[in-house]
């Protein structure tokens, strides 16, 4: 255990002196590796983690899901469903705060990923909330929090990598996720609405920002077919959870070319950005694959599940100490490592914990719940200072905004993704309904 | 005490895992007098296919996995115990695997840079499906059928169904979802993978349909790194002993499958009709593959000793 | 539009590069993402409409994927796109922050170096058991050394990139 902690130490040194992550995991696991084991093997393992990373199957997902996206990111349909929540929600206060919200809530739909997300509604809804004077602080909030549902609402690179950490189900895990989801919009359209209520001048009262076009509505049923295609394709039994991400790039395609939203230019861009993100995603996850294989030989999983089997604490017990280590640990780490390398260590003993979920009748009950738990954990994380690579994100898109200025837009999403998660735990049922 | 580490892929519950490896490590204690201990992680430090280069390497110390995971011709003798008609009976098929591939095939020639502690195999295959009751070779014709690769898939496609590789945990997946019609597999992943929903029908022939054959090995140089007293003590609970456990392992995860499924699949003899047919094709493929062994071994031999102590006829 | 940031790319790095061994990798990369959607639909649309799988679509995945991933991976180094952070950097000197950078950029080129010496071995020892994919036969050996090279590629962007910067 005393181990496992120094390297997480110097693993976070690493990382904090501009080391980028994939590597320090390279580096501290691949010498602690060495340490305990010798060189040779310690070589022969990273080889090994490097070469079949690519060869996973399942991880074809990774580019394709974000291709997908990034298709229709570049074919102006994310302009489509901010006009249109914008219908929904133009004469309120905060109006379009709030449809910024919704609109990222549907672009999760057809998105798996949350930063891509976060960074196409940022390049849309941008532009109109400043435009009539919102702050930017609320503004940039909402899209930075509005984005994390990338990683909840179905498709989701994030639980296609949960469920092949652990075999779960992916199928019933896509489905797990959208009540949260939904939760997670309506606990964000409350979070505007308090805000604005506490300071008005945060957002003016506008109406009629956008005039609904024919286009717009052709984007918002294309994103709905593009749902209804890919969610239809699972569990009508046409396609498995893994074929379903090259389905949909198909349709995404399709769709863009069909309404004639996407330019040459657009499209180079769409397949570029894929493949240096893809490439980014998988050499976290070898890093990951390295540091873990180092974590797992030192004995950290066995003797956590020894210190709670000895301290004898109760399931919930056990299960509060794990969001409380995620909600540590999210403030510092990378979403996508986080969950690379807590999930192997924590799962073990989750699905030993009897929480009496077994009257919901579904054998991995406990299994898809956590899953959801640590997805909505993980949310969080993308927003917590001090690495929140959701605001580090819309840095990137809106360099004139400062990190504080998003940072403190971004705690009353931050608050109500609290009290949604608080729920989550207690109601385990909002996760299982739909898979049982 | 020397710790080895044993680096297991198998879901932590799995039958041989429970019943096989977990024992034979506490034996190791207990015969070595606490001297050797065996650790076996709660995570694989590699993919399934790597296991055996990952004891070869030192990655881990001890490893087990299936001959056919492994993508060469390193492995070319150890297919002497993945054809048709070997026996019904896992301890009988791993004690003759052990002893005539661990004999006269020199199965340690094929496993260079490490020791054998065990060969073994598991009950009979059989061929599952949700379409049809095979009754005559035809109905073979059109069928998707998931094979875990080498002997299964050139014998499902001389019989003119489509032979389909993927990893044994997306089976549920895509047997689901109608991707495949069927798979082959034993008594015993059905109830592991799920299947039992999605299957109707399952052949079988006396002898099996196929089977599938496994290592059980440790580094060479931390094997010759321990004493000679331990190495002869842990030698006399693997090999056949070993055989003897798992076999004994695989047959009682069987009978628990059979009786978990009761009557929800049908389980049935493949008529004589097909059975010819299987084994008109099975004799061309057994040819091939002892003609392929070249000067030194008879895989003919091989194989009629085989199904000679697992008391097999073949006509 | 070819001038925004990159959705899935962190913040404040150099966008997409313009030279000509970046076009020509990029080019290549946007192909095996089109044979990837192409594997899968032509597997998926086949079984429905024709009865028929496309019995190697497992493997050829398997295989477009590692190629894509280590076809990218230059992209990614040169264009700095690697996560890392860089919050605490802001309050030391500069001086101090390129040393730390300069610093980075060397791990990061010696872990790419070890990579490539790895794959290296790897791709030998493939083709010295004539290693070849399950259903398809395709040897295996190309592969790794494609990994090889990318890495050793990407180990040299990394470290030019931060003289540059
Ligand atoms: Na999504
Ligand atoms: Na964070």
């Amino acid at each position: 255990m005393t181990i496992s902690l120094v390297a997480f130490v110097i693993l976070l040194v690493m990382v904090f002196a501009r080391v980028p992550i994939a590597f320090a995991m390279v580096v501290v696991g691949g010498v602690g590796f060495a340490l305990l084991r010798g060189w040779g093997p310690a070589g022969a393992m990273v080889g090994n983690a490097v070469f079949e990373t690519g060869l996973n199957y399942s991880l074809s997902v990774v580019p394709l899901f974000i291709f997908m996206g990034n298709v229709l990111a570049g074919s102006g349909i994310a302009r489509g469903l901010f006009s249109a929540a914008d219908r929904v929600f133009g004469r309120m206060r905060g109006g379009l705060a709030m449809a910024t919200v919704l609109s990222c809530g549907g672009f999760s739909a057809v998105c798996g990923s949350s930063l891509a997300t976060a960074a196409t509604m940022a390049k849309v809804t941008m532009p109109s909330m400043r435009r009539f004077g919102y702050s930017d602080s609320l503004a940039t909030g909402a899209i930075a929090a509005g984005g994390t549902l990338g990683i909840l609402i179905p498709p989701s690179v994030v639980l296609i990598i949960f469920g092949l950490l652990t075999e779960a189900d992916i199928g019933k895990l896509f489905l797990a996720g959208i009540i949260p989801g939904i939760l997670g919009i309506i606990g964000y359209l409350l979070a505007v609405m308090v805000a604005v209520r506490l300071k008005p001048e945060l957002a003016p009262r506008v109406r009629d920002v956008h005039p609904m076009t024919r286009r717009d509505a052709v984007s918002v049923t294309a994103v709905l077919a593009l749902f209804v295609f890919i969610m239809g394709g699972i569990y009508g039994g046409f396609f498995t959870p893994i074929e379903a991400a090259g389905m949909g790039a198909a349709a995404a395609l399709l769709i863009a070319l069909a309404t004639g939203g996407l330019s040459r230019g657009a499209l180079w861009t769409a397949f570029l950005d894929s493949a240096t993100a893809s490439a980014m995603i998988f050499a976290i996850i070898i890093g990951a694959e390295i540091f873990s294989n180092f974590v797992t030989f030192a004995g950290l999983p066995d003797s956590l599940s020894d210190l709670v089997e000895n301290l004898g604490l109760s399931p919930w017990v056990v299960l509060m100490v794990i969001v409380a280590i995620y909600m540590v640990l999210g403030c510092f780490l990378e979403s996508l490592s986080m969950i690379l390398l807590t999930v192997p260590v924590f799962y073990p003993l989750v699905s030993n914990l009897d929480f009496g979920l077994a009257s919901l009748e579904s054998p991995d009950a406990v299994l898809i719940w956590f899953a959801i738990i640590v997805v909505v954990v993980t949310e969080i994380s993308l927003i917590t200072p001090p690495i929140g690579m959701n605001v580090f994100v819309l840095r990137s898109v809106l360099p004139d905004v400062s990190l504080g200025t998003i940072f403190r837009g971004v705690y009353i999403f931050w608050m109500a993704d609290i009290v949604r998660l608080a729920l989550i735990i207690a109601l385990p049922v909002l996760s299982l309904y739909l898979v049982t | 005490a020397e710790e080895l580490i044993m680096s297991s892929w198998l879901p932590p519950k799995h039958p041989i895992v429970v019943n096989a490896f977990e024992p034979w490590a506490k034996e190791v204690e207990k015969v070595t007098d606490g001297r050797v201990t065996v650790r076996i992680m709660g995570k694989p430090l590699g993919s399934p296919p790597a296991h055996f280069d990952m004891a070869r390497d030192g990655i881990a110390d001890i490893t087990y996995g299936l001959h056919s995971f492994t993508e060469d011709d390193r492995f070319q003798r150890a297919r002497l115990g993945q054809f048709s008609f070997l026996g019904d009976d896992a301890i009988a098929n791993s004690k003759a695997y052990w002893k005539i591939y661990g004999g006269e095939l020199d199965a340690a020639g094929e496993h260079e840079g490490t020791h054998l502690l065990g060969l073994f195999m598991h009950g009979p295959g059989l061929l599952h499906n949700n379409v049809r009751k095979i009754e005559k070779p035809e109905d073979m014709q059109g069928l998707k059928i998931r094979v875990p690769g080498g002997y299964v898939g050139d014998l499902v496609s001389a019989l003119g169904a489509t032979p389909l590789f993927m990893s044994s945990t997306e089976v549920y997946e895509k047997l689901s979802r109608g991707v495949i019609d069927g798979v082959a597999f034993t008594y015993e992943a059905m109830t592991a993978f799920n299947l039992v929903d999605y299957i109707k029908y399952s052949m079988t022939v006396p002898g099996g349909i196929y089977n599938t054959t496994w290592f059980f090995v440790i580094n060479e140089d931390k094997w010759n790194s321990l004493s000679e007293e331990d190495r002869a003590a842990i030698d006399a609970i693997s090999g056949e002993a070993f055989a003897e456990r798992v076999g004994q392992a695989w047959n009682d995860a069987d009978i628990a499958a059979k009786k978990k499924i009761g009557d929800k699949v049908d389980f049935y003899q493949a008529s004589p009709a097909v059975v010819s047919a299987l084994r008109g094709v099975a004799s061309k493929l057994e040819q091939s593959w002892s003609d392929s062994l070249g000067d030194g071994y008879d895989g003919a031999a091989a194989l009629a000793e085989f199904r000679g102590m697992t008391g097999v006829e073949v006509k | 539009m070819p001038d925004d940031p990159a959705p899935d790319m962190i913040p404040g790095r150099t966008p997409h590069r313009q030279a000509l061994w970046y076009r020509l990798l990029a080019g290549v990369a946007a192909l095996l993402i089109v044979m990837l959607i192409g594997v899968t639909c032509i597997d998926v649309i086949g079984r429905y409409a024709f009865n028929r799988p496309f019995g190697g679509a497992y493997e050829l995945t398997q295989i477009l994927l590692a190629a894509l991933v280590f076809v990218a991976l230059p992209l990614t180094s040169a264009d700095g796109g690697h996560v890392e952070v860089d919050l605490a950097l802001h309050l030391l000197p500069s001086r101090v922050q390129r040393l730390l950078g300069r610093l980075a950029g060397i791990i990061s080129a010696m872990v790419l170096g070890y990579f490539t010496w790895r794959l290296v071995v790897i791709g030998l020892d493939q083709l010295h058991e004539s290693t070849r994919s399950a259903s398809l036969g395709l040897p295996m050996a190309p592969l790794a050394f494609l990994a090889a090279a990318s890495c050793a590629v990407s180990a040299v962007s990394m470290i030019l990139r931060r003289e540059e910067s």
